[in-house]
């Protein structure tokens, strides 16, 4: 397949799916600077909120995960790629290939032991939110989860033969 | 031995390319399993989470969020303007404007890229227009983008006080001398430049009425950092609360008072932000877990012994972490680099007795060197891309400055003082 030929279309589920990361990032950041914010405020009157650090910390884990389950859609992880940037076509999709099933291969035990913290977690609860700690580590199996499909989508389209300038565009 | 399994097996799998994240995950967890540890993996997920979810951290993505914004917001360019009317008719003008420039602009984004992007995409275009070449430029533009880790809002600073546990109030200021410094070596290198080729040789100084209008443009911006560090010290706020003051900030100067941003802008811009921070800070996490693997098979004690036998004096142990944290930098982003060299580091340093607010100066200084080594780097990279160079072309001028910016950093490893004199003399004030 060359540059030139049209990129098959992305499966609608997937499409939301990737926009629901997206927004999810973005609603959860945009909180967690107005919360931290208005803390900050609140100094002013000598007053705070004492759960602030207890969901500062897990909205940090949750836009964290989420944002790197959004990096897995466009390839954004950080690697070293001056090495592969030397081979040819072929062997850069083949090398792109292998890289995509190894890092499934590792969420897929990071997803299986994700599971089994949460469901670990579920009888103990965060000291000042009272909340189940399994909230804390849902988005570690949730995160595998996604990028399992953001990835698993994308050494599709490497078998497929597309190429990695259509595969992100961004490059 | 399993010191050398450990880092054999990781830079074996990041060096083919498979993302950072994993090859430290994958690297972690084999080894458990390969070597029949009685460790749970759970263990290794948890010190994976552990290391993403520290509320000092929630500060890495809102700095970059700042950095976006008043990149994108019109700062860099007014910066720009300053630095021109205040420095533009030295000779080598246009360079000595280029590095003013990117140390203003870095003391408020505190990261070397978006300092190099920001500077350079509005520098390298007037340096072409005045006869600078193309290597020149980018190699400039790469260099001078670096100042912004030794300024006081540095994001390395940040996360080097989150592990070292030294405070971020005198870290913040213990990299502004080194910073001047560097500065003022690539100043001279300028003006050397821009007169002996006699691209630039300088022309007449502006009016103080340029240079009030410029100034009273850019203050705004000039001020941030100065209203941020403040309330840091006089305890106000935490690292973690100034940066989303910094970052309200930074949307009410792009916003309301420039308005180069309108709000559509912003989801965008928090996605690109926060994406980015997640790339970083799951290296971030991965790096705990196989700090944790470390610690608890005593691999960083084994190493402490090894380097202590090699390294009798403090200066060859100095002279050693140099060299060692450049080569590592040339690969790995200065974050996660500081990050695997922090636990393996910290423990020689307080044997040999160095203050780690000055051996957090030093990692950072030696890891932005990297940021331009040839061949890879990420300043390196930006500045090519913008100046449309080549790494030779580049390189070609790049010998230069790293030889004076390498100067200033063994001055700086050499003499302690040259970090701990403005934080002490700040204490003294309070």
């Amino acid at each position: 397949m060359s540059v030139n030929e049209p990129l098959p279309a992305v499966p609608r589920p997937l499409h939301w799916l990737a926009k629901a990361v997206d927004w999810s990032v973005i609603l959860i950041g945009a909180t967690l600077i107005t919360l931290v914010f208005t803390n900050v405020v609140l100094h002013a009157f000598a007053k705070d909120f004492a759960w602030m650090t207890e969901l500062g910390e897990l909205l940090m884990v949750w836009v964290t995960f989420l944002g790197g389950a959004a990096a897995a859609q466009r390839g954004g992880h950080m690697a070293i790629s001056e090495f592969l940037d030397k081979l040819d076509v072929t062997r850069r999709r083949q090398a792109d290939a292998a890289i995509q099933l190894f890092c499934m291969v590792v969420l897929g035990v990071l997803l299986f032991y994700g599971v089994r913290i949460v469901i670990g977690g579920w009888d103990n609860v965060l000291t000042t939110l009272e909340w189940r700690m399994s909230w804390q580590y849902l988005p570690l199996p949730l995160g595998a989860a996604l990028m399992l499909i953001f990835i698993g989508w994308d050494l599709m389209q490497i078998v497929r033969g597309v190429p990695r300038e259509l595969r992100y565009p961004q490059d | 031995m399993l010191a050398l399994v450990i880092f054999g097996s990781f830079f074996v799998l990041a060096l083919a390319g498979i993302p950072l994240m994993f090859s430290l995950l994958a690297t972690t967890t084999g080894i458990v399993v390969a070597y029949g540890m009685q460790y749970p993996l759970e263990s290794v997920f948890l010190s994976f989470i552990g290391g993403v979810e520290p509320f000092i951290l929630i500060a890495v993505p809102l700095f970059v969020f700042t950095g976006e914004l008043l990149a994108q917001g019109g700062v860099g360019k007014r910066i720009v303007e300053f630095a021109n009317v205040l420095f533009g008719w030295m000779p080598g003008g246009l360079g000595v404007v280029t590095v003013m420039s990117c140390l203003l602009f870095g003391g408020v984004s505190g990261s070397a890229i978006a300092d190099t992007a920001a500077i350079g995409s509005l520098v390298i275009p007037a340096m072409l227009a005045r006869g600078y070449s193309r290597g020149f430029a980018a190699a400039l533009v790469s260099v001078a983008g670096t100042l912004a880790l030794l300024m006081p809002l540095s994001i390395p600073f940040l996360v080097y006080a989150f592990v070292s546990g030294v405070s971020m109030r005198t870290l913040s200021m213990a990299g502004l001398v080194p910073a001047i410094l560097s500065a003022m070596a690539l100043i001279g290198v300028c003006m050397w430049h821009g007169k002996s080729t006699g691209v630039d040789p300088g022309g007449k100084p502006s009016s103080m009425a340029a240079i009030w209008q410029a100034g009273v443009s850019a203050g705004p911006a000039l001020l941030m950092p100065v209203f941020i560090v403040g309330g840091i010290w006089s305890g106000y706020f935490t690292p973690t609360e100034a940066a989303a003051v910094a970052v309200v900030y930074g949307l009410a100067v792009s916003l309301l008072l420039y308005q180069d941003l309108t709000p559509k802008d912003i989801p965008h811009l928090l996605l690109k932000a926060f994406m980015t921070s997640a790339t970083v800070m799951l290296v971030i996490g991965a790096t705990g877990a196989l700090a944790w693997l470390i610690t608890a098979e005593q691999v960083a004690q084994q190493m402490a012994n090894w380097v202590s036998s090699v390294a009798h004096v403090k200066w060859v142990f100095l002279l050693m972490l140099n060299v060692a944290l450049v080569l590592l930098g040339i690969f790995i982003e200065p974050l996660p680099a500081l990050l695997m060299a922090a636990p393996l580091f910290l423990p020689l340093a307080m044997a040999f007795k160095i203050d780690l607010v000055h051996m957090g100066v030093i990692m950072t200084a030696n890891l932005a060197i990297a940021l331009y080594t040839p061949p890879v780097g990420g300043t390196l990279f930006v500045a090519a891309k913008l100046a449309k160079a080549s790494i030779g072309e580049i390189t070609r001028h790049l010998w230069l400055m790293m030889a004076v910016t390498f100067s200033v950093v063994i001055l700086i490893t050499y003499v302690p003082s040259l970090t701990s004199w403005l934080p002490r003399l700040i204490v003294s004030w309070g």
